[in-house]
């Protein structure tokens, strides 16, 4: 509580403390949402991609023993050379869109990446809304000097996060198109 | 004789469609999750071919290049860096450290193992 014989000076102290504390406790609650939520998506993206690899592999192998099964049927059939160019084109449809789904499925290595950025940035920003955070204890009783070397304080931990953050972020990814990328031999 | 190659890199799925179209081409292959196990694991067996991603946690693709150059059954044997990275600064990085080429993610399996022919048969 604030007497009603506090300066102004005080009371600008104590509003700046307020408004520190609160940006800190509501943002760090807002990003913990976010991060929880991200983490989340990842476990279910993690388990899309396995079973979808899953599904994939068995059907591959499927279409393989079907065309080993038409193989022998035409080998003990002596039949006309018109199926087995037909199925030599249907094999090599099956290898084309069989690439493509290898391709396609690598999506989840490249979003794990990019989910992984985003949490780290994210516990980053919870770090520096944590420094903003004066928990009360830096608060100063009066005077603009308290409050301004209260502030130099914080912002000397803000600056640390940031640069703490800056080094330990994984590089981030700049496919736009899930097709075969380029290739270069040195 | 089969030839083997050691695919590393930290994503499973990845790491899945890799040993699935190296083995549809023929090939042996070694998995590593990282660039300390992929390096444990080059010293366990040598191999023909090493395809390492770049970003991983601990070791990363450029540390194991370094680390497997240095020793003396792995300066000849071809490393290709297969990763999302494309900067030119990254690639002269490996180019450096001794990658023999750079193939964007995501690879085309038919692509793959056109260039791994080239390289070893």
């Amino acid at each position: 509580m604030i007497s009603h014989e506090a300066q102004p000076s005080e009371l600008m102290n104590v509003q700046v403390v307020r408004l520190l504390s609160g940006v800190s406790v509501h943002g760090d609650q807002h990003l913990a949402e976010v991060e929880r939520d991200l983490v989340q998506m990842d476990v279910l993206l993690n388990e899309a991609i396995k079973k979808l690899c899953a599904s994939f592999m068995a059907i591959h192998h499927a279409v393989d023993l079907q065309q080993a099964a038409l193989d022998s049927l035409l080998a003990d059939n002596m039949r006309t050379p018109e199926y087995a160019a037909r199925f030599k084109t249907l094999r090599g449809e099956i290898d084309r869109h069989v690439g493509a789904a290898v391709t396609g499925l690598q999506f989840q290595d490249m979003t794990s990446q990019l989910i992984g950025r985003m949490v780290q940035h994210l516990a980053g920003l919870r770090n520096v809304f944590g420094a903003l955070d004066t928990k009360g204890t830096d608060m100063p009783e009066s005077g603009n000097e308290a409050l301004l070397a209260m502030l130099n304080h914080i912002s000397d931990r803000v600056g640390a996060h940031c640069t703490e953050l800056a080094g330990g972020v994984r590089s981030t990814v700049n496919q736009r198109h899930m097709n075969s990328g380029d290739i270069e031999l040195f | 004789m089969t030839k083997t190659i050691l695919a590393v890199d930290d994503s499973g799925s990845l790491r899945q469609m890799l040993s699935f179209s190296l083995k549809a081409a023929g090939y042996g292959v070694i998995e590593a999750v990282d660039g300390e196990d992929g390096l444990s694991k080059a010293k366990q067996q040598k191999v023909d071919l090493v395809l390492t991603d770049q970003n991983m946690p601990g070791m990363d693709g450029l540390s194991l290049i370094k680390a497997l150059r240095a020793m003396k059954n792995y300066q000849n044997v071809p490393i290709l860096m297969l990763t999302t990275e494309s900067g030119d600064d990254i690639k002269a990085m490996g180019k450096a450290a001794g990658a023999n080429g750079w193939l964007v993610k995501p690879f085309d399996p038919a692509r793959l193992t056109e260039v791994i022919r080239k390289l070893i048969g």
